[in-house]
C-alpha cells in the first residue's frame, strides 16, 4: 500500500476530516485509482475502526467521527467513481420501523455500513412496511434494515417480513435494536438479527456478495 | 409505630435492615389511563396556563396530585417521582405542597435533577461527537450551566420538607456499550456528575443515578461520584443485578433490573420467572434494594403484565 493510503486511513481512523480531504487530493494528484483510494484509504480505515468497536476499543462517537471523515473523502472520490465506472458494493433500504420515532440507533448502523462500500437508502423514522417494501422495489435493494427501540413496536418488524414475502422481493430482512433477539428473529423469519452496528455492517456485505 | 412508605425507602437508599416488603417505585407510572381513567401528568399539555384562573389552576394541580397518590396507594409504591408540569419552581412547589398536605410525610418524593449530558439525540449526535474531540470546554460549559441553574432550583426547595431526593435520568449507553468511554467520561461527565451529587448531599437530598444500557465499562467512576442508588441496572444491557450487588452493594442501593422486553412480549412464564430472578438476586447480599422495572411502567406495556409483577412482588418480596 503507498504511503499516501496507509496516512488516509490512518486519519480517517482518528476522524480528521481536514487531513483526509488532503490525502485524497494528493492520492488523486498521484493518479491512484480512485477505486483504489477507496479500498484501500478510506474503506480499509472504516474496518479497522469497526473491528476495534467490536472488540470495545473504541465507541460509538469514534466511529461517527472516522464515518463522518469517510464520507468527506468518499464526496471528494465520487466523480471520479462515477467516471471509473465503480458501483456500491450492494443497496439497503434502512429505517426505524412504524411508531417508532428513535434514530440513534439506526444512523450508526447506517454509517457502519456505508463504511464497507454500501449504498444505503434511509427512509428515516415511523416507516411502514409499504414504505420499506417500496422503496426496496425502486432501487433493486438487496437488504430492508429495520431498527427499533420499543418493545411495543417489535411487532412491526413481522409486518415488514410478512410483506417482503408476500410481494416476492429478493432483499434480504435485517432487524436490531434495544428489545430484539435471536428468538425474536427466528419467530418472525427475518434473515438477520446483528447485536451490534458493526456486526451488522459485516452481515449486510456477506448478503451482497 | 411501623415505618412509613417514606421511611422504608430512605433506609433502602441508606442500605439498611428493614422488615417486610422489599420497598418499590417506578420512575414513571405512565398506565394511568388504563388504571384509572386519567391521563398521565406529563402527557398534559397546558398552553393556556398562565390564562387560567387560580380556581382552575389549582382543579388541575389537585387532579395531578391524586394520580400520583393514587398510583401510589394502588401499588404500594414507597417513592413517588413527581414530573412537574409545568415545570417552573411555582408550580413544582404548588404540586409538591398539595402532594404533601395530602399525604404528609408519607412517600418519598423525587423529581428530575440531573446536569450531565446524556447520548445525543440522532439529529445531534455526530456535531456532539465532533465537540466531545474538537471543543470539549463547549460541553463542560454547557454542564456548568445546567448545574447552576440545578442548584438554584434545589436552593429554593432545600429545607422546605417538600422534595426528597433527585434522580439523575441522563442515559450513558446502548445496551452493547456505554456511548462515552471510559477515558471520555472521566474527563467530561464524571466531574460534572460528581458536583452535581455533591450539591444535592449539601443540600440535603438523596440522589438516585438513572441510566439504561450496559455501564459496567463506567459503573466504577459513577459509583465513585457518590450517588446513593443505582437505576436500572438494565438486564437488556447485559447488566447482572447479582454481580452489581457483590461488587458495589457496600457502596450503593441497587433500583430495578424486572427485564422490561420480557414483561412486555416474553411469556407470563418468562415474565414471572424473570420477575423472581430479579426479586431473588435483589434481596440477596444484604439490604439496599428496592423493587422497579428496568426502565418504567410505559406506555404501551399492557397493564396486566405491571400487575402480574405486583402481584409477586406482593407475594415473595418480603424480607423476613
Amino acid at each position: 500500500m503507498s504511503t499516501t493510503l496507509a496516512e488516509l486511513s490512518e486519519f480517517l481512523q482518528k476522524g480528521r476530516v481536514k487531513n483526509v480531504k488532503e490525502l485524497v487530493q494528493k492520492a488523486i494528484d498521484e493518479g491512484i485509482s480512485p477505486n483504489v483510494i477507496l479500498e484501500e484509504g478510506l474503506l480499509s480505515g472504516m474496518s479497522v475502526v469497526g473491528e476495534k468497536f467490536k472488540k470495545n476499543e473504541v465507541f460509538v462517537p469514534e466511529v461517527l467521527i472516522a464515518a463522518r471523515a469517510m464520507n468527506a473523502g468518499t464526496t471528494m472520490l465520487k466523480p471520479y467513481l462515477v467516471q471509473e465506472g465503480v458501483e456500491s458494493k450492494g443497496t439497503v433500504v434502512i429505517g426505524t420501523v412504524k411508531g417508532d420515532l428513535h434514530d440513534i440507533g439506526k444512523n450508526i448502523v447506517k454509517m457502519m455500513m456505508e463504511g464497507k462500500g454500501l449504498n444505503v437508502i434511509d427512509l428515516g423514522v415511523d416507516v411502514s412496511a409499504e414504505q420499506y417494501v417500496q422503496a426496496a422495489k425502486e432501487n433493486d435493494a438487496d437488504i430492508i434494515a429495520c431498527s427499533t427501540l420499543l418493545t411495543t413496536t417489535m411487532g412491526e418488524i413481522k409486518n415488514v417480513v410478512d410483506l417482503v414475502k408476500k410481494e416476492g422481493i429478493r432483499a434480504k430482512v435485517m432487524i436490531g435494536g434495544a428489545p430484539v433477539t435471536q428468538d425474536f428473529c427466528d419467530s418472525v423469519n427475518a434473515d438477520s438479527y446483528t447485536p451490534d452496528a458493526a456486526t451488522a455492517a459485516d452481515v449486510a456485505l456477506g448478503f451482497c456478495s | 409505630m411501623a415505618d412509613t412508605h417514606k421511611q422504608r425507602f430512605e433506609k433502602a437508599l441508606r442500605r439498611e435492615p428493614i422488615v417486610g416488603h422489599v420497598p418499590q417505585f417506578e420512575l414513571v407510572f405512565f398506565l394511568t389511563m388504563e388504571a384509572f381513567g386519567k391521563v398521565h401528568p406529563s402527557h398534559r399539555f397546558y398552553e393556556q396556563w398562565n390564562q387560567m384562573s387560580h380556581a382552575e389552576q389549582k382543579l388541575h394541580i389537585e387532579e395531578m396530585a391524586d394520580i400520583y397518590i393514587m398510583t401510589a396507594k394502588r401499588y404500594d409504591h414507597d417513592a413517588i417521582f413527581v414530573h412537574p408540569n409545568p415545570g417552573d419552581l411555582e408550580n413544582t412547589k404548588w404540586l409538591l405542597e398539595t402532594i404533601r398536605e395530602k399525604t404528609g410525610d408519607e412517600y418519598f418524593l423525587m423529581m428530575h435533577g440531573d446536569t450531565t449530558v446524556s447520548i445525543p439525540t440522532g439529529d445531534d449526535m455526530i456535531d456532539f461527537s465532533v465537540r466531545m474531540y474538537e471543543d470539549p470546554d463547549s460541553i463542560h460549559d454547557q454542564q456548568k450551566r445546567w448545574q447552576e441553574d440545578a442548584a438554584k432550583r434545589a436552593a429554593a426547595l432545600s429545607g422546605t420538607g417538600l422534595l426528597d431526593g433527585f434522580a439523575l435520568c441522563s442515559d450513558y449507553a446502548f445496551n452493547v456499550n456505554p456511548f462515552f468511554s471510559p477515558d471520555i467520561f472521566a474527563e467530561l461527565v464524571a466531574p460534572h456528575l460528581k458536583e452535581c451529587i455533591d450539591t444535592y448531599r449539601s443540600l440535603g437530598f438523596y440522589t438516585i443515578k438513572h441510566t439504561d444500557g450496559n455501564i459496567n465499562p463506567i459503573l466504577d467512576q459513577i459509583v465513585d461520584c457518590g450517588p446513593d442508588a443505582v437505576h436500572s441496572i438494565d438486564p437488556q444491557g447485559h447488566m447482572n443485578l447479582l454481580e452489581v450487588r457483590k461488587k458495589y452493594g457496600d457502596r450503593i442501593c441497587t433500583i430495578g433490573n424486572v427485564n422490561c422486553g420480557l414483561l412486555q412480549t416474553g411469556t407470563v412464564e418468562e415474565a414471572e420467572a424473570d420477575v423472581r430472578r430479579c426479586i431473588r438476586e435483589g434481596m440477596a447480599e444484604g439490604y439496599g434494594f428496592i423493587f422497579s422495572t428496568s426502565n418504567c411502567a410505559y406506555t404501551g406495556l399492557p397493564l396486566e403484565r405491571y400487575e402480574l409483577m405486583q402481584k409477586i412482588w406482593r407475594e415473595e418480596a418480603i424480607y423476613r
